[in-house]
């Protein structure tokens, strides 16, 4: 059966992760939020009492989902519901990552994939793990029926409605009865085969009726299998009286040959147990085929959502604030105490947070003072839009904007702020790739961009790279130094016919203390990095 | 009487005699023919090898296999005979299969479906042969000796009989149990499908697959099987017994004059569908022309093993035209290396070869006189001997083919004395095509020298034809063996002209 837990109707998406992920998730600083979503908060008396390390597959998980955008607002309110639904019902979204992980690992033990292992066991000790992982899988379904038939659980979703039916559809009674059914008819091949124990008292012996013909060559041929069961009986030791005056009883049987005095017949005898065990093990496999995969994949759903519900313990935890966006047009941009996540989970602190409503705009460009929380601000954005694309809620009282699955990021990296012309190549190189994949629905966060060259320089070539990417519809946010380039943009765009540009800058109140707030504010042609200088190496 | 001269026919010769196989002939192996049978036997089994080592000893002969192979490429009697042999492999691998039985009874009972299947493979055959179309001797002797060993009764009756048996036996149905450690036999049938089957089709609401012997990896029965068929012989002796009886009785069943043929009949098939996967790949064949040594000549000729070779691969192979014209009796072929000269004289022997077995010929058309022989003489390349010890060596393979009896042969000649001096290479070269001619041999002579061209009566001169920029083209042309514009050309483009080395130097 299928799990559509992430996608509608479907299991895994065809769509392409961002392009470029290493440098989305290394400039907005992924990795940390990663890492706080895979480890889980232990509460007490409404205290944090103690953090478990992080369970890597979560992580990994969570980075591998986030990293492929949704295309659409239907897919992402579809993950959103289905969100809603596991914080509701966290013990259940816990349960069933454990189960599918708990299945995986037993599995593995018994071989699964590991084909070069089989290969070294005989037949028998395969069958026998078959017939282990039937068990598991008889089980382990056995429990996840039962935690979705739980009459408590609060399930309003299209999404994991859909699935709780359709695991109903696919695993009925009647086939986990026939499955137990079976299993236990042929439980002689497994039960007591272990443990060759003197002590014990009763084995387990199989009754096997057929119906056989022959064919050309005298090979039985088109056999009829007519009953097959496994009964306990006393053990007595080989060779004792009781054991012999059975087999007297046994021996009055007409036209029959005893199956283990001789030691031909003997194999032979086991070779038929284990081709009619083998049989029935691969019609049951056969049966089950619609599970081979669907471990793996409730594993990954639900640790998508496991690690959704423990981001969302770990926003509350900082600050309580937090919402699930809402999609509009691409040319609008609108949130209300919007914070920056990572900065907010490495430091445990609520952080500043700045609302905006960005409507019907091309470009924002953001200039101002130094350390004013420019970037940070760019990258809150980042964050934001990244999460909201692969279904997750952000930290801010409200978040509006366009679905931009082609989402670059264009930062120049402190380690290669120095002026150099191969900087710059590399930079331009990297903007080159960039401009290869812009399509339908791109957006691009450019942070402190071309400022590997000259002030005046780089502010040409912003000018013609932003202009031109701004006509070709690319949604651009630039937090930039570039004075002359940010003027320029602004006096064209007072005049008709020029782009459509907001314009930001980090607040600095008269006496020069800054907010880290970003208000609306057209570009001057002096930096207040002069302030930071004074602030810094003026005193001495 | 007749018996006996059933028992001698040949589908290979009109006499019927047995062959001696052409042993340590060089032409296989120069001729590049070795390849081509090699290729061959690896559908047609390593048997086939000898067949075309049997070489017709006379016109007749080679007329007698060439009115077989008419007849056997035609599509409906190629495909008979293809299926009729396929029968006969299956037939030998049970046989072989037979060997590892040690139960009796089965041993009497896959006698008796070799049998049977050797009788109906027979009875195929003949409808077959029936209903084509047949004009040669060879097939219609074959037809006639078939139908009457298959009326004078035996195998009709015995294949009935054989089928009826395992018929019966097919239909045999019994139950076993397998309980308390003990296995019971009860012959008769169970209601139904099979209850424990049809439970789990009921249950699991779909198609189930069927229970498969768990013995059928091992074609003898085991010991198991073998205890149960005990159980079902002492139910029905009478059966059981005169399964063992006609076994018994039919102990040798095949007839010498028929596995003759199984055998012989394997070399036109073997060529045909050799010949067909070629054709499949866009090369041409034609049934060459007697005709008298005055007008040999043939169009569009190519080498048949180069071709084998350059399937799959973007190789494009060159095919040639050549006429012995009025008095030619040898061809002097004379060019730049690797310029197609070895893959001309190549494809001529195969020709004529070829031809001497009754085949097709890789032409679009070819008119071949009847040579008694075919004589090759390719210089070993590999050989560790030079200078004196390899002409010696050379001349020592030589001797031989120069003898009196050879008269009349065809000789394919490849770079004779290339080790000597020139003065008396050439020398040696023109005793020698006057030798040959002499003897009234005509064939082919390639030499990279040049005055050997025309040195007697009945030697013509052939050049490979370079194009302008002096790049082989492979085609083979009538012309002054003294024509070399392709070698300045190969000279300046290694800058080695007077002019170049004067400027490098």
């Amino acid at each position: 059966m299928k799990v559509c837990l992430l996608y509608i109707s479907k299991e895994r998406s065809d769509d392409k992760p961002y392009f470029d992920t290493a440098s989305i998730i290394k400039d907005l600083g992924l990795k940390h939020l990663f890492v706080s979503a895979a480890k889980r908060l232990i509460y007490e008396n409404g205290a944090v009492k103690s953090v478990e390390k992080e369970d890597t597959y979560l992580m990994e998980t969570l980075r591998n989902v986030m990293m492929v955008p949704l295309h659409s607002e239907e897919e992402i309110i579809y993950r959103q519901e289905i969100l809603k639904d596991f914080i509701k019902n966290e013990d259940m979204a816990r349960e069933l990552y454990s189960i599918c992980t708990d299945v995986i690992r037993k599995w593995n033990e018994l071989g699964r994939g590991g084909r070069e292992k089989l290969k070294q066991s005989n037949q028998a000790m395969r069958l026998t793990a078959d017939i282990r992982i039937l068990h598991l899988f008889s089980d382990s379904l056995g429990k996840i029926k039962t935690i979705l038939k739980d009459p408590s659980l609060k399930i309003e979703s299209g999404g994991l409605a859909g699935f709780r039916d359709d695991f109903m559809n696919a695993f009925p009674d009647e086939k986990e009865e026939l499955l137990r059914d079976v299993l236990g008819d042929i439980s002689f091949y497994t039960d007591g085969s272990d443990d060759e124990d003197e002590g014990r008292e009763k084995i387990v012996r199989p009754r096997i009726v057929m119906e056989s013909g022959l064919e050309d060559g005298l090979k039985f041929s088109s056999l009829k299998l007519e009953e097959v069961s496994s009964k306990g009986e006393k053990f007595y030791k080989p060779g004792s009286a009781k054991y012999k005056l059975r087999e007297l009883v046994n021996s009055r049987t007409p036209d029959s040959f005893s199956a283990v005095n001789d030691a031909r017949i003997g194999e032979q005898s086991q070779m038929l147990e284990y081709g009619i065990v083998s049989f029935l093990v691969e019609e049951m496999k056969r049966m089950m085929e619609e599970f081979q995969s669907f471990f793996d994949r409730l594993r990954f759903q639900t640790a998508f959502y496991l690690a959704a519900v423990q981001l969302k313990a770990q926003m509350e935890r900082v600050s309580g604030e937090w919402c699930f966006p809402e999609v509009c047009d691409r040319r609008d941009l609108e949130f209300i105490q919007l914070r920056e996540l990572v900065m907010a989970l490495e430091r445990h602190v609520d952080v500043v947070g700045n609302s905006c409503s960005i409507m019907n705009k091309d470009l924002l460009i953001v200039t101002g003072a130094n350390q004013g929380g420019k970037s940070t601000f760019l990258r809150s954005i980042g964050i934001a839009q990244v999460m909201m694309q692969s279904g997750l809620m952000v930290m801010a009282g409200k978040y509006r904007a366009g679905i931009f699955p082609r989402l670059f990021v264009h930062f120049t990296r402190r380690e290669d702020s120095e002026m150099n012309s191969g900087r710059l190549d590399e930079e331009l190189g990297r903007m080159n790739r960039i401009v290869e994949q812009i399509g339908d629905g791109s957006m691009i966060l450019l942070n402190e961009s071309f400022a590997t060259t000259t002030e005046r320089e780089g502010s040409v070539i912003a000018y013609d790279i932003i202009r031109a990417l701004g006509e070709a519809g690319v949604r651009i946010l630039t937090v930039t130094h570039l004075l002359s380039f940010a003027k320029r943009v602004y006096e064209e765009s007072v005049k008709d016919g020029g782009l459509s540009v907001e314009f930001l800058s980090a607040e600095r109140k008269d006496d020069g203390r800054r907010t880290f707030r970003m208000i609306r504010h057209a570009p001057e042609l002096t930096s207040f990095g002069l302030d930071l200088y004074e602030e810094i190496v003026g005193g001495i | 009487m007749t018996q006996e001269k059933n028992d001698e026919f040949s589908i290979l010769n009109p006499g019927s005699r047995e062959f001696d196989p052409l042993e340590g002939a060089l032409f296989f192996q120069d001729l590049n023919l070795d390849q081509i049978i090699d290729k061959m036997s690896v559908r047609w089994g390593k048997e086939i090898k000898k067949y075309y080592r049997y070489m017709p000893v006379s016109f007749e002969e080679s007329e007698y296999r060439r009115a077989v192979y008419r007849d056997i490429k035609k599509e409906s009697l190629y495909a008979s005979l293809t299926e009729f042999t396929k029968s006969l492999e299956v037939i030998r691998e049970l046989r072989q299969e037979k060997e590892k039985v040690r139960i009796p009874m089965q041993k009497c009972v896959w006698h008796l479906r070799e049998v049977g299947m050797y009788c109906k493979a027979y009875e195929e055959l003949e409808r077959s042969l029936e209903e084509a179309d047949i004009s040669s001797d060879g097939l219609l002797g074959f037809r006639k000796i078939l139908k009457d060993i298959l009326e004078s009764g035996g195998y009709r009756q015995l294949a009935e009989r054989t089928e009826a048996i395992l018929e019966r036996i097919r239909k045999m149905r019994f139950i076993i149990t397998y309980d308390k450690d003990r296995i019971a036999v009860v012959p008769g049938e169970l209601e139904g499908e099979g209850a424990y089957e049809e439970m789990l089709r009921e249950r699991a609401g779909k198609e189930i697959r069927h229970l498969q012997n768990p013995f059928a990896a091992d074609p003898t029965l085991t010991e198991l099987e073998n205890s149960c068929l005990e159980i079902l012989e002492k139910k029905d002796p009478k059966f059981f017994g005169e399964i063992k009886r006609i076994s018994d009785m039919n102990r040798d069943y095949e007839k010498k004059v028929l596995s003759r043929f199984e055998r012989e009949v394997v070399f036109y098939l073997s060529f045909c569908s050799f010949q067909r996967d070629m054709e499949e790949a866009g090369f041409v064949f034609s049934e060459p022309k007697n005709c008298s040594e005055k007008n040999m000549k043939a169009k569009g000729l190519y080498d048949l093993a180069l071709a084998m070779t350059s399937i799959n691969t973007d190789k494009e192979i060159v095919s040639n035209d050549f006429e012995y014209q009025d008095g030619d009796r040898f061809f002097v072929l004379t060019g730049p290396n690797q310029g197609g000269k070895t893959t001309f004289a190549r494809s001529l022997g195969q020709l004529v070869y070829l031809t001497q077995m009754g085949l097709d010929v890789p032409a679009v058309s070819a008119n071949v006189p009847y040579f008694p022989a075919i004589q090759t003489h390719f210089s070993v390349e590999e050989s560790v001997e030079t200078g004196r010890g390899k002409l010696k060596e050379e001349l020592v393979r030589l001797a031989p083919m120069m003898e009196e009896h050879q008269k009349g042969t065809f000789v394919v000649i490849n770079e004779l004395f290339t080790t000597a001096a020139s003065y008396d290479a050439e020398i040696m070269g023109k005793k020698v095509l006057k030798h040959f001619t002499g003897l009234g041999c005509m064939g082919i002579y390639v030499t990279h020298l040049r005055e050997l061209g025309g040195c007697c009566d009945g030697v013509a001169s052939l050049r490979a034809v370079p194009d302008e920029n002096g790049i082989p083209t492979f085609k083979i042309a009538r012309g002054d063996a003294g024509d070399v514009s392709c070698a300045e050309s190969v000279v300046r483009k290694y800058s080695l002209t007077y002019e170049q080395l004067k400027e490098r130097l």
